[in-house]
């Protein structure tokens, strides 16, 4: 179990994570979301003994990760967001090299090695890491967090180089290891992604945790503020007029002004069909779309913000 | 699990080393730069003993007896050091310059801190597997050196094995120091040419604008002119004189006149010696070049007088002093006296370098 505890990290007197309390159950994968500058990265940072916090504590299985830094790394992989290599060594040197620094020995450390490679289809691959595409080290730093057959998985924005096939190949792995009990913490900010792996979920904003859930409670919770604001997807065969409506939050004309999206904070679809009859437009499609996952974020975001 | 972190980044390191294109390039240069310097050494070495021998033969002489020294095998090792002063200088800069930085820039540090690794062991682990490329490299050199005189059919007895071994240390204090040098900068900075850029420009302040500022110009800026002969001395001068030396320094005096004036004089011009040797010194002790040139001087020209341990190469030229300089073979430990408070600085330079460089890794913000 992670346990995060009052953590608050301060740089400069400006607080990057502030006062964050929360559990993580084993065998969760549990998705830390937030925009750029949330504290995403800076919480991570902290969870893997890399920053110590201003105050609070993180503890991994028990055990305090400032206190006791060394047997909380024996327990976790960690990939960062711009995961970095010796560019001169080989994926297999690469791991052993960090292997022997888990204590393994090297032949284990190569076997293992060639094991991981396989598993996240690097195998095959002898070139130096230094000729490797940023998704290739990315697919390698997704091996290198599983090293160690931790316990705990720490991954920071995973997908954010991989192809198609490297985020199908991810989602297979980060699934089949919570399946065998292990705990994985994703941080990202592509929320399509968080919600395609993780069990629960956790909102991150100004250093301050907004949310935390399974993401179907969240949409949930969220329906009834999302409600309050209502997008409308018009196309029409003429150009249309402007459109004005009192309940209107924002309104964006399309360039030939034949399609508009308009959010409104009430379902105002027959006032806009009537009002276009009137003016002799054509309406070929007027529609109301439903709650998306980055509309139910963005809502979180408005409330806290 | 055994914990072997220091080890293994050790090992990785040592042998990063072995394999970069840099430390061999340099490395090689540094070979070549040694047997020759050695083969210059053996010619002047072999010159020099044909000279002595000669001497001996003709005994007879009245100076036979002041020129007859025996040329010391150390003195081979003269034009070595003063290739390793500048070669090896950048040997250490070049092994320790991105020792950190490149680990920033590349973002391994973050996976490597990442690891049940204390940040000691990873910086300890790094200064001591450049430091064993460092000394393996060394070794070679000296074994070369030490090869190419027995293949001169020179043999080196005990006493001068030893000095070829204080005068190895010495390069390795040297080298080391600027492997220290090059280390704290690349802790300091994110990128590896910044760090290559400031240690170079720390080199050149160490090797070139300190003994610089030592030289004696400078230092009489500093101290003065020397006093300058009494108009009486003069005056007595122009009658027929005899000369007399004093440490090296020919001063002709009248063979009668004022003896008070002389030694008012000789007192004045001593404590002016002293005090530019004084401030010479205390400057030389802030340069890792001057202080290797200090020791190499004393071990590699040990029959010289006492008077010229203190920098005899380059710019850092001699002050010579109006003590009465001693000439013959000289024990380890009168060798050592003069040169200790050198061996000490030289000895201080990776010490606290290498120290801030520990202090500010353990500090470091991983972000």
């Amino acid at each position: 179990m992670i346990q995060l505890e009052h953590l608050t990290k301060e740089y400069n007197g400006v607080r990057a994570v502030n006062d964050l309390t929360t559990e993580i159950p084993d065998g969760e994968i549990f998705g830390l979301l937030g925009p750029n500058g949330a504290g995403k990265s800076t919480t991570i940072l902290m969870l893997t003994g890399l920053i110590e916090p201003t105050s609070g504590h993180c503890l991994i299985g028990g055990l305090d990760v400032a206190r006791d830094p060394i047997r909380v790394k024996q327990q976790i992989g960690y990939m960062p967001e711009d995961v970095g290599f010796y560019a001169s060594l080989s994926a297999e040197e690469n791991l052993t090299y960090f292997g022997r620094l888990y204590g393994m020995d090297t032949p284990a450390c190569k076997e293992r090695s060639a094991e991981l490679l396989s598993l996240v289809g690097l195998d095959g691959v002898t070139k130096d890491v230094g000729g490797y595409s940023k998704g290739m080290r990315q697919r390698l730093g997704l091996a290198k967090a599983l090293l160690n057959d931790p316990a705990v998985i720490i991954l920071d924005e995973p997908t954010a180089n991989l192809d198609p096939q490297g985020v199908a190949d991810y989602r297979r792995i980060i699934t089949e290891v919570a399946r065998q009990g292990k705990t994985v913490v994703v941080s990202s900010h592509i929320l399509e992604e968080v919600s395609r792996v993780s069990t629960t979920v956790g909102i991150l904003s100004k250093g301050r945790l907004i949310a935390q859930g399974s993401w179907r409670d969240l949409a949930r919770d969220l329906s009834g503020r999302a409600d309050t604001h209502v997008t409308i997807l018009v196309e029409t065969r003429d150009p249309m007029p402007d459109l004005v409506h009192p309940d209107l939050v924002s309104i964006n004309y399309e360039h030939d002004r034949r399609g508009v999206v308009i959010v409104a904070s009430s379902d105002i679809r027959d006032a806009i069909s009537d009002s276009l009859a009137l003016a002799g437009i054509r309406i070929r499609s007027l529609s109301r779309e439903g709650l998306t996952l980055e509309e139910t974020f963005l809502s979180y975001y408005q409330v806290a913000g | 699990m055994a914990r072997n972190g220091l080890t293994t980044i050790a090992a990785k390191e040592f042998f990063d080393h072995l394999h970069s294109r840099k430390f061999l390039l340099i490395f090689g240069i540094l070979l070549i730069v040694a047997i020759v310097g050695m083969i210059g050494g053996i010619s002047d070495y072999n010159k020099n003993l044909e000279d002595y021998n000669k001497h001996q033969s003709t005994i007879d002489s009245p100076l036979s007896s002041y020129m007859a020294e025996k040329p010391s095998i150390l003195s081979v090792f003269s034009s070595v050091a003063t290739y390793l002063v500048f070669v090896g200088g950048i040997l250490g800069i070049a092994m320790g310059f991105d020792l950190v930085s490149k680990e920033k820039e590349s973002k391994s540090l973050k996976i490597l801190l990442s690891h049940p690794v204390y940040r000691d062991e990873v910086i300890n682990g790094k200064a001591l597997g450049g430091i064993a490329a460092l000394a393996g490299a060394l070794f070679v050199v000296l074994f070369i050196a030490l090869a190419t005189l027995l293949v001169y059919g020179i043999v080196p007895d005990g006493n001068e094995l030893i000095l070829i071994g204080i005068f190895g240390l010495a390069s390795f204090l040297l080298i080391f120091a600027y492997f220290a040098i090059a280390l704290f900068m690349s802790t300091i900075m994110d990128e590896s040419g910044s760090a290559l850029i400031y240690t170079v420009i720390i080199f050149i302040a160490l090797s070139a604008l300190i003994p610089t500022l030592a030289s004696t110009t400078v230092t009489e800026l500093v101290i003065g002119n020397p006093p300058e002969l009494p108009r009486e001395l003069i005056d007595q001068m122009q009658q027929p004189a005899n000369t007399s030396e004093v440490s090296g320094v020919t001063v002709t005096f009248a063979s009668k006149g004022n003896n008070g004036a002389w030694d008012e004089f000789g007192e004045r011009m001593q404590a002016y010696s002293e005090k530019r040797q004084m401030v010479y010194s205390t400057l030389a002790l802030f340069s890792p070049t001057m202080n290797y040139d200090a020791i190499t001087s004393a071990v590699t020209q040990q029959y010289s007088s006492r008077a010229m341990v203190i920098g005899s190469r380059g710019s850092t030229t001699t002050t010579a002093a109006f003590s009465v300089g001693t000439s013959g073979d000289v024990g380890l430990e009168d060798l050592l006296y003069p040169i200790i408070a050198s061996i000490i600085a030289l000895l201080l330079f990776p010490v606290v370098f290498f120290g801030l460089a520990y202090l500010r890794f353990m500090r470091l913000d991983v972000r």
